[in-house]
C-alpha cells in the first residue's frame, strides 16, 4: 500500500486531484466557518426587500421572500455536504455488507441479490429516486433514502466483486481451512484488500449523490421549506430568474462547484490506484 | 447462440424483478385514485364504488397476477387521468423522447470521442488539462441548471434558438411518424424541417452534455490503458509511426469499452429526459411519467417505469452482444 | 399496437398530399398561440371536471345554453336558447332553441339534442353528478322547446347549464365516433376542433358558419408548456400571444408582472377572481389544540393578511374576508369588520387563556406543492412563530393531501377553494355542509343540524332577496365558529402580446372565449 510519502507525491503529481482539493477546502471552510462569521439568518423573511440585488446589506442580495442569498448559501452549503456524506455512508455500509455476504456465501443467494441489484440498476436512477421519493412522501430524509437505495446495488456489485476474487485467493482458502469464524475474515481480508475500489467508488458517489438530491428538490421531492437546501432553492427561484438571475444561479453554482471538487478528487484516486492511466508515449 | 440464448436467460429473472419492483413502488405512493379521479364533492359510497371498479381493494398478490396477465395481452391499463389506454399514450410520446435522446448520443459521439483522443495524445498537457476540466463539469453541473443557463443565453438573450417545445406553433399538422425532423421532410417543407432541428438543439446539448464528457473521460482513460501496454510500446519500438499507433491500435481498443458506456449512459440518460423534457416543454416519456407522478395516475406510472426499465435492459442487452461479436473474449468471460 | 401501425401505414402515402394542406392556413396575423401549462385532461363535456384548459376549450368548441354575459359577468344571456322562462317553484326550466344552428358535422341543432347531452352527462359525470341528479326529467316538448324539471328548487341550475359540462353536443357525431368522440369533439361552437398532440398542442380551426358570425381569428393553437419561465420567455420572443390564468397556478406572478410592464410589446389584464385560498383547521375534530376555538381564533389573528398580499403576492392578490370573495352577489359587507385583524398581542392572549406557553405548541402544516405554496406556507409559519406556535412546512402532491384531508389526518393545512361555477352555492354547500366533511375539499364542518338546514334552504331559496339574506346570516354564522383563516383570493391575471385585441376575462370560473378576439 501507498504511505504518506505516495500521499504527498500523489498530490504533487496529480494537479487535477490537488485543485479538487483545494476546492473542497475552500467550500468546507466556507460552510463550516462562514456562517460564524455572516451571522445573519437563512430563513428570517424581509419581505419589504425581496430580491434586493446584492450590495453592503446584503452580499449576495435578497431571494424572492427577502431571505439572505449568501446566508442561504451557506447553511444551503451544510445540508449539501451532510446529504452526499451520509446518503453515501448509508449506501456504502448496507451496499458492501450485501456485496460482501453475496460474493462470500455464494449460491442461490449470491444469485438472487445480484439479480436484483441488476433489477435495481435496470432503472435511470432518476426514475427510481423520483418513485422511491413519492412513496416515501416529500422530505430531505425521505430524499436521501430514496438516492441512497439507488446507490446501494453499485457498492454491493463492487464489494461481490472483491469478495470473489479475494475469497479464492491461497491465504482466505487457507484461513476457512484453519476454521477462522467467516466473518472475520470477511472484515480482514477481503475488506481491507478491497477497499481501494471502493473508495474510489465512494469519492464519485458522493457527487453523484448531490446531484440526485438536488435534483429531488429541484422537483419538489426533497427539503421542505423554509429550510436552505440548493437545489430546491434553485428551484423556487427560477421565476426570477430574469429579474434576479443571482437567486437561482448561487445555490446552482454551489453544487456545481462541490459535485466538481469530489469527481476532481474522486479521478485523481481512480488514476493513483491504477497507474497505467498515467503512461504516456 | 448459446452466447445470445444464455443472456436473454439470464434477463428474465431480472425483469421479473423489475416487475415486481414497479407494481410495489407504485402501491407504496401514498394517494388514493378513486379520491382523484372524483375530485371534490364525492362520496365515502362514490369512492368504495370506483375503487371497487378499479379492483384496488383486491389483495395485492392478485392485483399483481392480473396485472402481469394484462401486460402479457398488451394491456398496460387506462391512464386515471383521462381514460385512454397508457400504452398508447406512450406510444405517442415514446418518438419525441427517442428523437431527442438518439440526437443528443450522436452529438455526444462526436464530441466525446474525439475530446478524449485529444486528452490522452496529450496527456497532462495543458490541453489535456483544460479539456478535463470543461468536461468535468459536463459531468457535475445539475442538468436543471445547465437547461437554465442555455435557455437564458441562447434563447432570452441572444434570441438565436427557440426557447422551448418541439416545433413552431405554426406546424400543427399531424405527426406522421411522431419524429418531429424527419416529418417535416418527409412533408417536402423544409422551414419546418430547419424549425425542428432549432428546437433539439438546446435540450439535446443538456443531455449530450453529460454524455460527450463521460464518453470523453472513458476514452481518453482507455487510451492511455492501452498506450501503456506492452504490444504498443513494442510497436512503437519495432518504429510504428505514433498516429498510427494511437489511431489504428489504441483507439480501435478504445472504443470497445466506449460502447459499453455509451450503451449503459445513455439508457441512464433517460432520467435526465425527465428535467430536460419538462423544462424545454418537450412531450415525450420522462415528461409524462413525472406528471402521472405528481397526479397519481398509477398505471401511467407503472407503465413508464417499465418501459424505462425496458429500454435499460434490452439496451445492455445490445451491448453485450456487440461487445461479444468484437471481442471473442468476451463471449467466453460472460458464459 | 394497432395504433402505431395506424400512425405508420400514412407514412408512406402521405408526404404530398401534407405538403399542400400545410401550405394553406398558417397565417401568423391571423392564428391565435395560448400558452397553457398542462395538457387538457378531456375535450369531452361529458366527463369534464372543471380541470381549467379542458374546460376552456370546451366552451371554445361547443355551446351551452346559457352563457355570463362579459364584461360583468353577473348575469346570463341566451347562447343556444333564445328565451328562457323559470316556473315560480323554481323547478321548472323552459327554453326556447335558437333557429338554424348547426353542429360542426353539419346536423342540426334541437331539442332533442339538449336532453341527450345532458343526460350524457348526468351518466357519465361522477363529477358533476351531485347537480345533475336533482334533474328529474327533461322533455322535448317541440323541435325547438325543452324543458327540464327538477326535483327540488335549485337556482343555482342556471349557472351550471353554464358550465362546460353542460356544453351541447352533436348527437350524430356521438353516434358516429362512439368513445372516439373524446378524441373528436363536435358542438356548435365559434372555433371547430382539428388536432392535436399529446403533451404538445391542441389546434382549433375557425367556424365560419358560426351562428353569431365567424371568429376574427383563423386558428387558436394551445401551446403546452409547463415551465413558468419558459412560457414567459415564449411571451417575450413572441412565440406565443397570451400566457393565461398565471395568478391561479403554482407560480408568483409579481416579478413577472414588474418586469412585462415595462415592456411595450405585452399588455397585462388583472381581474378580481372568485377563488379562495385559506388556511384551514380540521373543524372535525374533537380532541387536541385546534379543537379549542381560542386556540383556532388566536391563529386567525396571528397573520399578516396585509403584509402577506403586498410583501408575498405585490398586490396580485385580494383580500378575503369570509367564506365568500368580496365580488361575489352574495357578499355580506359587514364581514370586513367581522373578520378578525392582524393581532399578534390578542393572539398571544388567547393562547394563554387556552393554556399554552408559548413554544410548547408545535403544528405540521400541509400544502400543496410549488413555489407559490411554499412562499405562503414559509410567511404564515413566520407570523405563528412570532406567537409562540411551531409550524413545521409539509409541501404534499395534489392527490397525496386530499387522501390526507378525505381521512381527516391533520390539524391545519393551506388549501384553496375554486367555485366550478358562478353561484355562492359552490363555495357554501361543498365547503360546509357537515353531510360531505369527509368528502374532499371541505372545511370539515362537524355535524351541525341548525347550520346545514341555513345552508340547504339558502340553495333552495327561490326569491334571490330571501337567498341574499340567507347568505348573509350564513356568512356570519361560518366566521363565528372561526374554521379557518381566510388568507387571500389571487387575480386572475393574463399576460397578452399588445397586438391582442377583445379578450374579456370571466372571473368564475376562469374561462375565456376567443371568438370575439383578434390580432392586429
Amino acid at each position: 500500500m501507498h504511505g504518506m510519502g505516495g500521499l504527498a507525491h500523489f498530490l504533487r503529481s496529480n494537479r487535477m486531484a490537488s485543485f479538487g482539493i483545494v476546492l473542497l477546502g475552500l467550500i468546507l471552510i466556507a460552510v463550516l466557518v462562514g456562517p460564524i462569521f455572516y451571522e445573519v439568518s437563512p430563513t428570517r423573511l424581509n419581505i419589504l426587500k425581496r430580491l434586493a440585488p446584492p450590495g453592503p446589506d446584503f452580499w449576495l442580495g435578497t431571494d424572492s421572500l427577502g431571505r439572505d442569498v449568501l446566508a442561504r448559501l451557506l447553511h444551503g452549503g451544510r445540508v449539501t455536504l451532510v446529504v452526499g456524506c451520509s446518503v453515501v455512508a448509508l449506501a456504502f455500509a448496507v451496499g458492501v455488507t450485501i456485496g460482501m455476504i453475496s460474493g462470500f456465501a455464494g449460491g442461490w443467494l449470491d444469485w438472487f441479490i445480484m439479480r436484483l441489484a441488476d433489477a435495481m440498476l435496470s432503472f435511470p436512477s432518476l426514475v427510481l429516486a423520483i418513485a422511491l421519493a413519492a412513496a416515501f412522501g416529500p422530505s430531505l430524509e425521505n430524499a436521501m433514502l430514496a438516492v441512497a437505495i439507488t446507490l446501494m446495488p453499485q457498492f454491493a456489485r463492487v464489494a461481490r466483486g472483491q469478495a470473489v476474487s479475494v475469497s479464492v485467493k491461497p491465504y482466505v482458502e487457507a484461513a476457512v481451512t484453519l476454521g477462522l469464524p467467516r466473518g472475520r475474515i470477511l472484515l480482514r481480508y477481503v475488506f481491507a484488500n478491497g477497499v481501494g475500489p471502493l473508495l474510489v467508488q465512494a469519492t464519485l458517489a458522493l457527487g453523484a449523490a448531490i446531484l440526485q438530491t438536488a435534483s429531488l428538490g429541484f422537483l419538489g421531492l426533497g427539503a421542505q421549506p423554509p429550510a436552505a437546501e440548493w437545489g430546491a432553492d434553485v428551484s423556487i427561484n427560477l421565476d426570477f430568474v430574469r429579474s434576479a438571475p443571482w437567486v437561482a444561479l448561487a445555490p446552482g453554482a454551489g453544487i456545481l462547484l462541490t459535485v466538481m471538487a469530489f469527481n476532481l478528487i474522486g479521478d485523481g484516486l481512480a488514476e493513483w490506484m491504477d497507474p497505467r492511466r498515467r503512461a504516456v508515449i | 447462440m448459446v452466447f445470445v440464448a444464455g443472456r436473454i436467460a439470464a434477463a428474465i429473472p431480472v425483469l421479473a424483478l423489475v416487475l415486481i419492483i414497479v407494481f410495489l413502488l407504485v402501491r407504496a405512493i401514498p394517494g388514493d385514485p378513486a379520491v382523484v379521479l372524483l375530485g371534490p364533492g364525492a362520496t365515502r359510497e362514490q369512492i368504495a364504488a370506483l375503487r371497487d371498479q378499479l379492483r384496488l381493494d383486491l389483495p395485492a398478490p392478485q392485483q399483481f397476477l392480473e396485472y402481469v396477465a394484462a401486460l402479457a395481452r398488451g394491456d398496460f391499463g387506462l391512464s386515471l387521468k383521462n381514460g385512454e389506454p397508457v400504452l398508447r399514450e406512450i406510444l405517442l410520446r415514446l418518438p419525441a423522447t427517442i428523437e431527442l435522446t438518439l440526437m443528443a448520443m450522436f452529438v455526444a459521439v462526436l464530441v466525446g470521442v474525439p475530446l478524449g483522443v485529444i486528452c490522452a495524445t496529450r496527456a497532462n498537457g495543458p490541453l489535456d488539462h483544460l479539456l478535463r476540466l470543461v468536461s468535468l463539469v459536463g459531468v457535475s453541473i445539475p442538468a436543471f441548471l445547465l437547461a437554465l443557463l442555455l435557455q437564458l443565453i441562447f434563447a432570452s438573450y441572444l434570441g438565436w434558438l427557440p426557447v422551448s417545445g418541439r416545433t413552431s406553433a405554426l406546424v400543427t399538422e399531424a405527426p406522421i411518424t411522431g419524429f418531429a425532423v424527419l416529418d417535416a421532410m418527409l412533408r417536402g417543407d423544409g422551414a419546418a424541417a430547419r424549425s425542428a432541428l432549432a428546437h433539439l438543439v438546446l435540450p439535446c446539448a443538456v443531455l449530450a452534455a453529460f454524455l460527450a464528457a463521460t464518453l470523453g473521460r472513458y476514452v481518453r482513460n482507455s487510451m492511455l490503458e492501452i498506450l501503456g501496454e506492452d504490444f504498443v510500446r513494442t510497436a512503437r519500438a519495432k518504429g510504428m509511426t505514433r498516429p498510427r499507433v494511437i489511431y489504428v491500435h489504441a483507439l480501435r481498443n478504445a472504443l470497445l469499452p466506449a460502447v459499453t458506456i455509451l450503451g449503459l449512459k445513455s439508457a441512464e440518460m433517460l432520467g435526465g429526459a425527465i428535467l430536460t423534457e419538462t423544462i424545454f416543454a418537450w412531450p415525450g416519456i420522462g415528461r409524462y411519467m413525472f406528471e402521472a407522478i405528481r397526479n397519481r395516475d398509477f398505471p401511467v406510472i407503472q407503465g413508464t417505469t417499465l418501459v424505462f426499465a425496458l429500454i435499460y435492459v434490452m439496451t445492455s442487452l445490445a451491448v453485450d452482444f456487440i461487445h461479444g461479436a468484437l471481442d471473442p473474449r468476451v463471449r467466453r468471460k460472460m458464459l | 399496437m394497432s395504433i402505431t401501425r395506424r400512425q405508420l401505414a400514412p407514412a408512406v402515402a402521405l408526404p404530398f398530399i401534407a405538403a399542400k394542406a400545410f401550405a394553406q392556413g398558417t397565417n401568423p396575423a391571423r392564428t391565435l398561440v395560448v400558452a397553457v401549462p398542462s395538457d387538457a385532461v378531456g375535450l369531452e363535456p361529458g366527463t369534464n371536471r372543471a380541470e381549467p384548459i379542458g374546460s376552456e376549450i370546451i366552451l371554445n368548441v361547443f355551446d351551452t345554453l346559457v352563457a355570463w354575459t362579459p364584461p360583468e359577468f353577473s348575469a346570463l344571456e341566451g347562447r343556444l336558447a333564445k328565451s328562457w322562462t323559470i316556473s315560480s317553484d323554481g323547478r321548472s326550466f323552459e327554453f326556447e332553441l335558437r333557429d338554424g344552428v348547426m353542429f360542426h358535422d353539419g346536423t342540426a341543432l334541437d331539442a332533442a339534442a339538449v336532453k341527450f347531452s345532458l343526460e350524457r352527462t348526468r351518466a357519465m359525470n361522477p363529477f358533476a353528478q351531485a347537480s345533475f341528479n336533482l334533474i328529474n326529467e327533461i322533455a322535448v316538448v317541440s323541435p325547438r322547446v325543452v324543458r327540464i324539471v327538477l326535483k327540488e328548487p335549485y337556482p343555482a341550475f342556471m349557472s351550471i347549464l353554464a358550465q362546460p359540462q353542460s356544453a351541447i353536443v352533436s348527437p350524430a357525431a356521438v353516434a358516429r365516433l362512439g368513445d372516439q368522440f373524446a378524441a373528436n369533439p363536435v358542438g356548435t361552437g365559434p372555433f371547430i376542433f382539428r388536432s392535436r398532440q399529446a403533451d404538445t398542442n391542441i389546434v382549433l380551426e375557425a367556424n365560419a358558419q358560426y351562428f353569431r358570425g365567424a371568429p376574427k381569428l383563423d386558428r387558436l393553437v394551445y401551446r403546452i408548456i409547463p415551465n413558468a419561465s419558459t412560457r414567459r420567455l415564449e411571451l417575450e420572443n413572441g412565440g406565443v400571444d397570451i400566457i393565461q390564468q398565471a395568478g391561479q397556478l403554482a407560480a408568483i406572478p409579481a416579478e413577472t408582472i414588474q418586469a412585462l410592464r415595462n415592456n411595450r410589446n405585452i399588455s397585462i389584464i388583472e381581474v378580481p377572481s372568485q377563488i379562495i385560498r385559506q388556511l384551514e383547521f380540521n373543524n372535525n375534530k374533537t380532541t387536541g389544540p385546534i379543537a379549542d376555538i381560542r386556540v383556532r381564533r388566536a391563529i386567525m389573528h396571528a397573520i399578516d393578511y396585509d403584509g402577506l398580499l403586498q410583501g408575498v403576492f405585490g398586490n396580485t392578490a385580494d383580500r378575503v374576508y369570509g367564506p365568500l370573495t368580496s365580488n361575489s352577489w352574495a357578499f355580506n359587507p359587514k364581514i370586513r369588520d367581522l373578520a378578525p385583524k392582524y393581532d399578534p398581542a390578542l393572539a398571544r392572549r388567547l393562547l394563554a387563556e387556552a393554556g399554552i406557553r408559548p413554544g410548547s405548541l408545535t403544528l405540521p402544516l400541509y400544502t400543496f406543492q410549488g413555489a407559490l405554496w411554499g412562499a405562503v406556507a414559509t410567511f404564515v409559519q413566520a407570523n405563528l412563530a412570532d406567537v409562540g406556535i411551531n409550524v413545521t412546512i409539509q409541501q404534499t402532491e395534489f392527490p397525496a393531501l386530499r387522501a390526507l384531508h378525505t381521512s381527516g389526518n391533520f390539524d391545519v393545512a393551506l388549501d384553496g377553494r375554486q367555485p366550478w361555477y358562478n353561484d355562492p352555492d359552490a363555495h357554501i354547500t361543498i365547503g360546509y355542509l357537515s353531510s360531505l366533511a369527509d368528502t374532499a375539499m371541505t372545511f370539515r364542518f362537524p355535524k351541525d343540524d341548525a347550520l346545514d338546514a341555513q345552508i340547504l334552504k339558502a340553495q333552495q331559496t327561490v326569491s334571490m332577496e330571501e337567498r341574499k339574506a340567507l347568505y348573509f346570516k350564513l356568512q356570519e354564522d361560518i366566521l363565528a365558529r372561526a374554521p379557518g383563516a381566510f388568507l387571500f383570493s389571487p387575480k386572475l391575471i393574463v399576460f397578452a402580446r399588445a397586438n391582442i385585441r377583445g379578450l374579456v376575462i370571466n372571473s368564475a370560473p376562469p374561462l375565456n372565449e376567443y371568438w370575439g378576439v383578434s390580432k392586429q
